[in-house]
């Protein structure tokens, strides 16, 4: 029974793991991306 | 606004859940043909519910964008199916702990479990073919046809206990005039759902922004190329 538990778990927060990890590397490519667009010639 | 939204879904959620894990693991009796393993249930049914309701809305999503060609219709679809994917999951990995306890065996290609299969690895492939177009329009229409496939196999998943004899159990919820648990035994399975639907609105909030900033990137970048 614990490890049926364990898996939902385990399941739900590697998803809150990826999550996390895109929404910061999202962030990160837009204020790359805001930056190519405020200074297009460097 | 989005910010305290959340954190007062994630406090009742939690709160929530810790009360009926309380009742579930300390109030509850052991099944008694099964002992304690019949508590899976109590996450294996809600997990299930939430997966097939998220692709069916999903779908419904979807045909809102075909109908209005409104992106965002579309990234409301994508944020939905991704999360109802991860109960999908959970809905499997317990559901097969459980049959290796009861059944002797970790898997079954009985209709049931086969068709639920199928449907997850549907979805999977709708969050690949997203991944592997580039055009928002295009990908958009193809995710949608792909929602609209996949939701009718979980139609046809939901209804096989009803429609054939399999070694999944038949229905046990009184709403589905299975009438197989206790009513003291039954209601835990509720508050679950809810407190799970709850983490579920949560994630797909948050989801839905990341969408948004994908979407602020892509024109930003258009942007940046016509200069």
């Amino acid at each position: 029974m614990l490890l049926g538990l364990g898996a939902a778990w385990l399941i739900m927060f590697l998803y809150v793991v990826l999550i996390t990890l895109r929404e910061r590397k999202l962030r990160k490519e837009l204020d790359r991306v805001r930056k190519m667009v405020e200074t297009p010639n460097k | 606004m989005r910010e305290k939204i959340i954190i007062g879904l994630a406090v009742f959620a939690g709160a929530l859940l810790a009360w009926n894990m309380n009742t579930i693991f300390t109030a509850l009796p052991d099944e008694l043909n099964q002992g304690a393993i019949y508590r899976i249930i109590y996450f294996h049914v809600p997990a299930n519910i939430l997966g097939m309701t998220g692709f069916g809305l999903g779908m419904l999503l979807s045909i809102g964008y075909l109908v209005t060609k409104d992106l965002r219709y579309d990234a409301l679809a994508a944020s939905v199916t991704e999360v109802s994917l991860v109960f999908a999951s959970i809905g499997l990995a317990t559901g097969s702990i459980w049959a290796r306890i009861i059944w002797g065996v970790w898997w079954a290609w009985d209709y049931r479990l086969t068709s639920w299969l199928v449907c997850w690895l549907i979805f999977g492939g709708y969050l690949m073919l997203r991944r592997a177009v580039d055009e928002p329009n295009q990908r958009a229409r193809f995710a949608a046809v792909v929602s609209i496939l996949g939701s009718v196999n979980a139609y046809i998943s939901y209804k096989s206990i009803e429609w054939w004899n399999t070694q999944h159990p038949q229905p046990v919820l009184s709403i589905r005039n299975g009438g197989g648990m206790a009513a003291g035994m039954e209601a835990p399975i509720w508050w679950n759902l809810l407190a799970l639907a709850c983490f579920s609105a949560i994630l797909i909030m948050v989801r839905t922004r990341q969408e948004a900033i994908a979407n602020e990137i892509d024109t930003l970048r258009r942007m940046a190329h016509a200069q």
